[in-house]
């Protein structure tokens, strides 16, 4: 290990070894679950003790947590591929004058709220579970859109003018430099946008408690004032969805050699 | 002085102007540029802009590449496609993909190996089959010291690769007419000489091959170029300096005997000081 100089941790802009960063990391872990240990261990508790927690994971394992988390990530991807494939669409579009107000103004609903828009989809669409894969789909788009827009427009007009000057007609020049040529930055928003995504799930996959998942568990867990089950639901939550964040980084990197994000 | 002979025109550029709305860039851009012929060798053109900061050389170039319409005057360059009058082709409007481009920061497809942005260049030349295509490539990639990277992509590249690669590519896209906007920009020596080297590979590769590059190194410009022009501010008739780019000198270094020359002499030299004033004046 490099020399261990503590000092140099509290340097502004200091570059110090990979093994002293992961130490510290390790000392934050170390203190945060010795807060979490000697905060809850009085008789007044304002979160729930590790114990409880504990035992709240195994009563929500023993009651089908994989299953939940399997249902959960099902419902996910369903309206990641649709709303993905949507956003892309809207967002390759736009360099087109026709269609750019269109992609333009996609992405400014997304200060819409969730509430009132929901109640118009409960009327087109009859089955519940549909109703939580078109409400997902239509909210994830409009942050896709929104970022997918800011991919295209952040090409140089260098990289525009490279494909055009090797012969390019405008719609080589779309398919090579924007298409192509950011098929990583997709993984890349996708992953972005993918904890939006996630936060939504309690709320929509309240809607159709019978499918299960891991909203469902969190809603029934808090009607309950449960709290232990409460906190091993967000501290599961929070796991896959890190899992999810390091899966897709690892297939940028797999898929697209040349990414450098 | 070398003996040379000027045949038919192969870039003309009639009273080009550019102008983004109201507000007027370049104007009245007047310049022919000819053939150059030398007895017993190929022998391509090379075309030096220099000028100060924002006078309008990289509005020209982008006309200059059908890459940007000019709001007046026309640019012509020689139609190869078309059957030749009089010996020689006849000339017409630049369009988009005529010229080749070569920016300043060297930009290629980041999701090209180097063989395959080759390949990309190369598709649409119908004068040679998909057999040739491939040796040429790896003829050229071999010249130009790149073969052994040929499966890596851009950000896997040294700067001199890449910079090599992206001149290559116009080379290969087989457009005669290549213009490259400051390519000595931000280079160390060698990368220099890389670029030099590439100069003189185009030159010696046909005889209608031409070179357009800007740059601010003035003593480059004078070594490389046969033709040298100064951009930038014309004089107002009362004195003081107008406020649209157009071209205020022209240096013919073919006439003066010192284009082609291996040495750096005291014609050079002294040139050197004459475009660094009317730069300064403009």
């Amino acid at each position: 290990m490099a020399n261990l100089n503590i000092a140099s941790w509290f340097k502004p802009f200091e570059r110090i070894a990979k093994e002293h960063t992961a130490l510290i990391s390790g000392v934050w872990i170390v203190l945060v679950l010795a807060l979490w240990f000697i905060g809850t261990s009085g008789a007044t508790k304002l979160f729930p003790p590790p114990s409880l927690v504990w035992a709240g994971f195994v009563d929500l394992f023993n009651e089908g947590l994989v299953r939940h988390v399997g249902s959960s990530l099902w419902l996910c991807a369903q309206a990641t591929v649709i709303s993905i494939v949507v956003s892309l669409v809207v967002a390759y579009l736009a360099p087109i004058p026709a269609f750019r107000p269109v992609a333009v103004m996609l992405s400014r609903m997304r200060y819409l709220p969730l509430t009132g828009i929901t109640f118009y989809m409960a009327m087109v669409v009859n089955d519940a579970r549909d109703m939580q894969v078109l409400v997902l789909v239509v909210f994830m788009s409009l942050y896709f859109i929104t970022s997918l827009l800011g991919v295209v427009a952040a090409i140089p007009q260098e990289e525009l003018d490279h494909a055009r000057s090797l012969q390019c007609s405008r719609w080589e020049v779309l398919w090579e430099v924007v298409i192509k040529g950011r098929l990583d930055y997709v993984i890349e928003v996708l992953r972005q946008n993918l904890a939006i995504t996630w936060m939504m799930l309690v709320t929509v996959e309240s809607i159709l408690i019978a499918a299960g998942g891991l909203g469902v568990l969190i809603k029934n867990s808090d009607r309950f004032a449960n709290h232990g089950r409460i906190v091993a639901l967000q501290i599961v939550i929070l796991l896959v969805g890190l899992g999810i964040d390091v899966f897709l980084n690892f297939l940028r990197r797999l898929l697209f050699r040349y990414s450098k994000i | 002085m070398p003996t040379y002979n000027q045949a038919e025109a192969i870039l003309q550029v009639q009273d080009v102007g550019v102008a983004y709305g109201d507000k007027q860039i370049i104007q009245n851009i007047n310049f022919t540029e000819k053939d150059v012929l030398r007895p017993d060798q190929v022998q391509g053109q090379t075309i030096a802009f220099v000028g100060r900061s924002g006078r309008g050389k990289s509005t020209l170039f982008r006309s200059l590449a059908g890459l940007e319409k000019p709001t007046q005057g026309t640019i012509l360059i020689s139609d190869l496609d078309a059957q030749e009058q009089e010996g020689h082709p006849p000339l017409r409007g630049v369009r988009e993909g005529d010229v080749g481009f070569v920016s300043q920061n060297y930009v290629l497809f980041r999701h090209k190996t180097i063989e395959q942005a080759m390949e990309f260049a190369m598709r649409k030349r119908e004068d040679v089959s998909e057999t040739e295509k491939g040796k040429m490539i790896t003829q050229h990639l071999k010249d130009w010291g790149l073969y052994q990277v040929k499966d890596q992509y851009p950000n896997e590249l040294s700067g001199g690769q890449r910079q090599r690669t992206a001149i290559l590519e116009q080379v290969l896209s087989s457009t005669n007419y290549i213009i490259m906007d400051e390519p000595f920009s931000g280079l160390d020596v060698g990368n220099i000489q890389n670029v030099i080297n590439a100069f003189k590979l185009i030159n010696l590769s046909h005889e209608l091959a031409t070179i357009i590059f800007c740059t601010h190194d003035i003593e480059l410009a004078v070594e490389l170029a046969d033709s040298l022009y100064v951009i930038g501010y014309p004089t107002k008739p009362g004195g003081g300096l107008d406020n649209v780019g157009t071209l205020v000198k022209h240096f013919d270094l073919k006439a003066r005997g010192i284009a082609w020359s291996d040495q750096f002499s005291r014609e050079h030299q002294l040139l050197v000081e004459e475009v660094k004033q009317a730069i300064l004046d403009s």
